[in-house]
């Protein structure tokens, strides 16, 4: 009978593919779960100090490589204090900008750009999503921070902080500019798809309502379009957290928490991420005690993008109850 | 298997049946004056809100209202009809210029507000003024409040409060006969509605701005009966606060709602009468087979 065949062809399809989601699955608990085994004696030597402040993050993870060979006497002493900072402050300054400009961008190409410009404009902004991040991290390296450090940055000024650190040009302000231009196309495409997809009678209904374009934008549009800025945000902000080989390029890679208190200086000063952390001292796992540290630098990562993606979905639970949809 | 059925014979056109499409102009009925007649100014002591002057619309080089003259007045009901494309959606449209959004779009003609030409008023100005209901219910994805207040929140030069904005919002909803059911839950999503409420809202919506017209473009047709019934007679007692032009393609709610009905066809003005002229002794010959049903 051809259409019970037809029908077992079905079952077997689902079964198959059920059993591939299930193996998906299987693997990212398994990983989780090897991250955290090794990561395991770095936390529990250090309690919740771990995310701490106290002395040089840098010195510590010497101290740490030179462990001695007897595993009773490995030092495992850490504050990652500086380099959770450098963490949180890189990505939440350049998802904060990166979303004021790229709802900008968006809402340019969507609503306001001349046809021709558009056409250009939306494929240009996709192929910018793709670029690898190693390759704006070479920009950035070649360019910009000789440039910072050759002009923006005064002899008096390296001179002012010269016996706490050195300023290159390698900075938090490049590392923030080259971040903010990785996320942001793909945030620009993320809004600008959703701003499309806004019914076109909620534009019709604002404007026959005596709304004009730019609040019809802003009032229905841009607000109906929330969760996908959400969405974005999100998707930008793992995309930074994640960000190892640029910002390990950019940043100056010092274990070191700029102070904003320096004033302009603090923008000049270096520092160092967690995923950058793991890029540089990638050469250092097989020391035992060292690699256990840098594992548990990793599950900080993995934990915060479950976070983030927990976060995300949160955010746009509020939305959902006014119908804008997800 | 099956075995083949014989297809159905192909059906052809009585040619008998076929419509008898005759430009007014030339018309054997000599309807073209009493038309001409009825749509000039002055041919009713009611006040003349709106003037449709010799208007031509064209999307490109493919006309779609072509040379209409209509009045819209006070107090009453004018509903357009016609068979679909013949340009009353058009011809609606163009009387807040939404017609303008799309860029293609020419007129020709002319529409006066209050006697101001409307293209010399701000758009937003005479939307506020001639505001719009549209064949979809297309409330915003907020809250009932914040969707009746929409238009109310946008023209007014600082941001009201919403303790000043309470009783106008309740007063549209009064007038959309919408207050009893919402009242108690204004800041309820708007989505959530029923359709028929749904379109009541964006009647609210329409009436907050205090608009002298209310242009509605078959606001019934996505619509179940019962919320068809409830919106007509809405637009039946809407009528002594503010002057409405509807269009619609169902026969029986023209007759129902409208004081007045001008009938479209291919862009052109047919016919223009009163209710009872035009469906019982329709004057021209176009009119006589819509109205009978011939087609359309």
């Amino acid at each position: 009978m051809p259409q019970s065949s037809a029908a077992r062809s079905e079952r077997r399809a689902e079964r198959s593919l059920g059993a591939l989601s299930s193996l998906v699955l299987v693997l990212i608990t398994a990983m989780c779960l090897f991250v955290l085994l090794k990561a395991w004696p770095s936390f529990s030597h250090n309690g919740p100090m771990w995310f701490g402040w106290g002395g040089n993050v840098d010195d510590q993870l010497a101290a740490i490589f030179n462990s001695p060979a007897n595993p009773a006497k490995w030092d495992y002493t850490i504050r990652t204090w500086p380099i959770l900072y450098a963490t949180a402050l890189l990505t939440i300054v350049s998802v904060a900008i990166g979303i004021v400009v790229s709802t900008l961008a968006a809402v340019f190409i969507v609503e306001f750009a001349p046809p021709s410009v558009k056409r250009v404009v939306s494929p240009v902004v996709r192929l910018l999503a793709a670029v690898p991040s190693v390759i704006y991290g070479l920009i950035g390296i070649l360019v910009l921070v000789p440039f910072v450090g050759n002009h923006l940055i005064g002899d008096g000024r390296k001179n002012s902080v010269t016996f706490v650190v050195q300023l290159s040009g390698a900075s938090l302000g490049v590392a923030v500019v080259i971040l903010t231009l990785m996320i942001t196309p793909i945030m620009i495409a993320i809004i600008a798809d959703a701003l499309r997809a806004v019914p076109n009678g909620w534009k019709e209904g604002a404007l026959a309502l005596g709304a004009n374009r730019w609040r019809v934008m802003w009032t229905v549009v841009v607000r109906s379009a929330r969760p996908a800025i959400i969405a974005a945000a999100v998707i930008a902000a793992a995309r930074a957290i994640g960000e190892g080989i640029m910002l390990a390029m950019v940043s100056g890679s010092v274990g070191f928490a700029p102070n904003p208190l320096d004033g302009i200086t603090f923008v000049f000063e270096p520092l160092r991420p967690y995923a950058a952390t793991i890029v540089d001292n990638a050469e250092g796992l097989s020391v035992k005690p060292f690699g256990q540290t840098i594992y548990a630098m990793a599950a900080v990562l993995l934990f915060a993008s479950l976070m983030l993606s927990l976060g995300g979905t949160l955010a746009k639970r509020p939305l959902r109850k006014y119908g804008v949809r997800l | 298997m099956n075995s083949p059925t014989p297809l159905p014979p192909i059906k052809r056109i009585d040619p008998s049946r076929a419509p008898k499409v005759v430009d007014p102009r030339h018309d054997t009925l000599g309807a073209a004056d009493a038309i001409a007649a009825a749509v000039a100014p002055g041919s009713s002591n009611r006040v003349e809100r709106m003037r449709i002057d010799d208007l031509s619309i064209a999307y490109g080089t493919k006309p779609a209202v072509r040379n209409v003259t209509l009045p819209v007045r006070e107090g009453e009901v004018l509903a357009l009809i016609g068979p679909s494309g013949c340009g009353k959606t058009t011809l609606l449209r163009s009387l807040n210029r939404l017609t303008e959004l799309t860029d293609t779009a020419v007129a020709t003609g002319s529409i006066t507000l209050n006697g101001d030409d409307i293209h010399a008023l701000e758009a937003t100005d005479l939307r506020r003024r001639v505001s719009m209901v549209f064949q979809q219910p297309n409330p915003f994805p907020m809250s009932i409040f914040d969707n009746v207040a929409y238009a109310i929140r946008e023209q007014a030069a600082r941001r009201p409060s919403k303790s000043a904005l309470a009783p106008l919002v309740r007063e549209a909803l009064e007038d959309a006969g919408l207050w009893d059911e919402v009242g108690d839950n204004l800041d309820h999503p708007a989505l959530r509605l029923s359709g028929g409420q749904q379109q009541r809202l964006c009647i609210a919506r329409a009436l907050a701005s205090k608009p002298e017209v209310l242009l509605m473009d078959e606001p019934c047709s996505a619509l179940d009966p019962k919320s068809t019934e409830i919106i007509e007679e809405l637009i039946t007692r809407l009528r002594e606060k503010v002057a409405i032009v509807i269009v619609t393609h169902n026969l029986q709610q023209a007759h129902r709602v409208g004081d007045n009905v001008a009938f479209m066809y291919l862009g052109e003005l047919v016919e223009y009468g009163t209710v009872e002229q035009v469906f019982n002794a329709p004057r021209a010959e176009r009119t006589q087979n819509y109205v009978g049903g011939v087609f359309g």
